[in-house]
C-alpha cells in the first residue's frame, strides 16, 4: 500500500519535471533576435544546439538564465517560472559559460564554497564531490591560489568544477570544448553522460559535434533566431537534404546560404 | 609609425589635462601657493643665518638636483593589443619612440629647472659654485636624464637589462663627487656625452624589441600614474590588481554555517581589493596623523568622527561590486537584503579602525580622563555611522 502510494507520489513529483520553453521571442533591446522558440527537455534528456554564429544560440541561453527578459512566450522549468521565481528557479541551474567568468577576489576553494552557499549544499557532501571533480581535472592541489591567474584551459575547468558541483536538475553549457585539452574533454564528456544516466536534462550549444555526438544524440538547428528542426544528426541531414556521404559540415553552408536568402 | 606616435601623444596629453585639471582644482592651488610662500620665506631666513662653505653643501646640491632624476619615467605609450598588431614592426620601434624620448623629457626639464632655480642662491652664495659651474652642472643633469632614458630604451629590446635602480645609485655618486672640483663637472658632462652616443650606437643594432616587457613596463607607468591622480580624484582607466593577502585570512569567519554569498564576497573583497583596503587603511592613517598633529583630545575626537564617517560613506559602493559578473547575477542569489550584509561586513573593520585610532590615541596624545571619555565617544560614533546612517543611506540608494 505504502509503496503504491510512493509511486503515485514519485509519478507525479517526475511527471512535471521538464523544462520548457515556450513561444520565446527576444533579444537586446527591441530587436528580436530569436523569434518563437519551442523547446522541452525531459529529465536524462541532453539537447545539443547547433547553428553557425550570430543564430541566437547565446541570445537563447541569456534569456534561458534570467539575463535578458523575454519579449514573449515564457520559460518554465520543474514546475517553477523563471520571471515569476528567479531565485528558485536559478537555485536548479547551473550554468558553464563559454568564456570562464570568475571573481578576482577569491580563491579555488573560496569559488567552490561560494557555490555551496549559494545553491545551499550541504557542506560536507558537497566537499567530498568537489575533491573528486578538482582531482579529476588535476586542479586539487590549486585550492588557495586566486583562478583568476590561471590560463584558460585552467579558467575553463574551474568552472566545469563549480557547475557540477551544484548538482542541479538542469545543466547549461555555452561551447565547452574550446581550450580545453583532450583529456579534459574526455572527462567532460564523461561527466554529462553521468549526469544524464542521473536524470538531469542538459542543454548545449556548440561546434565541435564529433566530441559532442559522444554524449548528446538529439540536437536543435537554429537559424535566423528560429527552430528549423529538431531531431539526431540523422535526421538533420535528411531534414536537409544531404546525403550520407556528405560531411556534416555541409549542413553550415546551407544555412549560411538559407541566411542570405532571408 | 612616427605618425601613430604623435596621435598617441596627442590623446595621452588630453587625457593628462583633463586630470591634471582636476588635481589642480582652485582649493589645491592656492594650497600651494600657501606651501611654497612659506617654503620660500624659511628658504630667505635661513639663507641669512646659515654659515658658509661647509663641506656637505655642494653633495647637497648634487642630491636635491638629482632627485627629478626619478620622475617621468620613459612613456611608450605601448598598449596590449600592440603585441598583436604591431608585431611586426620591431625594426620600426626606434622611429616610434623617438618623439616619446622627447616628451618624456618634458616633466623632468622643468622640474631640473625649477629646482635649479630655487637652489641657485644657495649653491653659488653658500655652496661657493662659480655660476658658470653651476649652469654646466645643471646641464650635466639634465644630460643624466637623457643617458636614463636612452637606458630604458635599450631595456625595450631584447639582450641583457640594465637595472636603472643601479643607473640612478651610480648617478647619484658620481654627481656627488664631481660637483666637488670644476673639472670633474667638465669630466662628467664628457663621460655624458660619450655615454649618449655608445647607446645610441648599442640602439642602433638592437632588432629584436620585447613587446610583453615592453607592454607590461608601460602597463605598470600607467598604473602608478594613475594611482597618483586616484588620490585627488576617480580615475575610471586604472586597473585594479587583487592580491591574495593570506595573512588577512584570519579576520574572516571560520565557519560557513552563518554565512551567505553576499557576505562572503563583501568580506574578500574588502581585504583583496585594493580599492577598498587602501582606502581603509588610508583614511585610518589619516585619522591618526591629525589626531597627533593637534595634540588635544577634543579636536582629535571631531575630526576622527569625520574620518570614520567618510570611510564608510566611501565603501558604501562596494555594494553593487558584483553586478557586472554574469555568474553573480546567473546564481541563485538574492539581491534582497544585501544592503544588511554589506553592515554586517563592514561592521569589523570599522570596529577595527575604531581600535587603531584609539591605541594611537592612548600613544600619542597626553593621557587623561577625558582621553578616554573620547575613546568612549568615538566608539558610540561608529556604531552610529554603521547602524543608523549605513541602513538609511542603503534604503535610499535601494541596494
Amino acid at each position: 500500500m505504502l509503496s503504491y502510494k510512493m509511486s503515485k507520489f514519485i509519478k507525479r513529483k517526475t511527471g512535471n519535471m521538464v523544462l520548457k520553453i515556450e513561444h520565446l521571442t527576444g533579444g537586446y533591446t527591441g530587436v528580436p533576435v530569436i523569434k518563437d522558440i519551442n523547446l522541452e527537455i525531459k529529465p536524462g534528456e541532453a539537447l545539443g544546439l547547433i547553428g553557425l554564429n550570430g543564430a541566437g544560440k547565446s541570445t537563447t541561453i541569456k534569456h534561458l538564465l534570467g539575463l535578458l527578459r523575454p519579449q514573449k512566450g515564457t520559460i518554465v522549468l520543474n514546475d517553477v517560472e523563471l520571471t515569476k521565481q528567479p531565485t528558485k528557479f536559478k537555485q536548479q541551474v547551473a550554468y558553464i559559460p563559454e568564456t570562464p567568468v570568475l571573481y578576482p577576489e577569491l580563491t579555488l576553494a573560496e569559488h567552490l564554497e561560494l557555490t555551496m552557499l549559494a545553491y545551499q549544499l550541504d557542506e560536507q557532501t558537497a566537499w567530498s564531490r568537489a575533491k573528486e571533480l578538482l582531482k579529476l581535472f588535476r586542479l586539487d592541489d590549486k585550492l588557495d591560489w586566486l583562478p583568476v591567474h590561471f590560463s584558460k584551459g585552467m579558467k575553463q575547468k574551474v568552472m566545469i568544477v563549480t557547475a557540477f558541483l551544484a548538482d542541479t536538475s538542469l545543466l547549461v553549457i555555452d561551447e565547452p570544448f574550446t581550450g580545453l585539452d583532450p583529456l579534459a574533454v574526455a572527462n567532460l564528456i564523461d561527466l554529462i553522460k553521468k549526469a544524464i544516466a542521473n536524470d538531469k536534462m542538459v542543454l548545449m550549444t556548440t561546434h565541435v559535434l564529433a566530441d559532442a555526438e559522444q554524449a548528446i544524440s538529439n540536437y536543435a538547428v537554429l537559424n535566423n533566431g528560429t527552430i528549423e528542426v529538431i531531431g539526431s544528426l540523422d535526421e538533420i541531414r535528411a531534414h536537409y537534404g544531404l546525403k550520407s556521404s556528405d560531411a556534416f559540415d555541409k549542413l553550415y553552408q546551407v544555412l549560411n546560404q538559407e541566411q542570405q536568402h532571408a | 609609425m612616427r605618425k601613430l606616435a604623435q596621435n598617441r601623444l596627442q590623446d595621452n596629453l588630453r587625457q593628462s589635462l583633463k586630470y591634471l585639471m582636476l588635481v589642480f582644482n582652485d582649493f589645491f592651488i592656492l594650497a600651494l601657493i600657501f606651501l611654497f610662500g612659506a617654503l620660500m620665506y624659511w628658504y630667505a631666513q635661513s639663507m641669512k643665518t646659515m654659515p658658509q662653505g661647509r663641506w656637505f653643501y655642494r653633495p647637497l646640491v648634487a642630491v636635491l638636483l638629482w632627485l627629478p632624476l626619478l620622475t617621468g619615467n620613459l612613456v611608450t605609450l605601448l598598449q596590449e593589443a600592440d603585441l598583436q598588431f604591431l608585431l611586426p614592426q620591431d625594426e620600426q620601434m626606434g622611429q616610434y619612440l623617438t618623439p616619446l624620448i622627447k616628451y618624456s623629457m618634458v616633466l623632468p626639464t622643468l622640474l631640473i629647472a625649477l629646482l635649479a632655480g630655487i637652489l641657485f642662491p644657495f649653491a653659488t652664495l653658500k655652496a661657493g659654485l662659480a655660476p658658470a659651474n653651476y649652469l654646466l652642472f645643471v646641464v650635466a643633469i639634465w644630460l643624466a636624464k637623457f643617458l636614463q632614458l636612452k637606458i630604458t630604451q635599450q631595456n625595450l629590446y631584447f639582450g641583457r637589462k640594465i637595472s636603472l635602480v643601479l643607473v640612478n645609485l651610480v648617478l647619484l655618486v658620481v654627481l656627488s663627487l664631481a660637483i666637488m672640483q670644476p673639472v670633474l663637472i667638465w669630466i662628467l658632462l664628457v663621460l655624458l656625452v660619450v655615454g649618449i652616443i655608445a647607446m645610441h650606437c648599442i640602439l642602433k643594432r638592437k632588432t629584436l624589441f620585447d613587446w610583453r616587457y615592453a607592454v607590461a613596463q608601460e602597463e605598470k607607468r600607467k598604473n602608478q600614474v594613475y594611482t597618483a591622480f586616484s588620490m585627488f580624484t576617480d580615475v575610471k582607466e586604472k586597473q585594479v590588481t587583487i592580491k591574495r593577502r593570506k595573512y588577512l585570512d584570519f579576520l574572516l569567519p571560520r565557519s560557513l554555517a552563518k554565512e551567505n554569498p553576499n557576505r562572503f564576497l563583501y568580506r574578500r573583497s574588502l581585504l583583496r581589493n585594493p580599492e577598498n583596503l587602501n582606502l581603509l587603511v588610508r583614511m585610518t592613517a589619516f585619522a591618526v596623523l591629525i589626531s597627533w598633529l593637534v595634540q588635544n583630545w577634543a579636536w582629535a575626537l571631531g575630526l576622527s568622527c569625520l574620518v570614520i564617517f567618510l570611510t564608510a560613506y566611501q565603501l558604501l559602493p562596494m555594494a553593487d561590486e558584483f553586478d557586472d559578473n554574469i555568474m553573480y547575477r546567473v546564481a541563485p542569489i538574492t539581491r534582497k537584503n544585501r544592503g544588511r550584509d554589506l553592515i554586517v561586513a563592514l561592521s569589523v573593520p570599522m570596529l577595527l579602525q575604531w581600535l587603531i585610532i584609539s591605541v594611537s590615541w592612548l600613544l600619542l596624545l597626553p593621557l587623561n580622563l577625558q582621553l578616554w571619555e573620547a575613546i568612549g565617544l568615538l566608539i558610540c560614533f561608529s556604531i552610529l555611522v554603521v547602524q543608523l546612517y549605513l541602513p538609511y543611506k542603503i534604503k535610499k540608494r535601494k541596494i
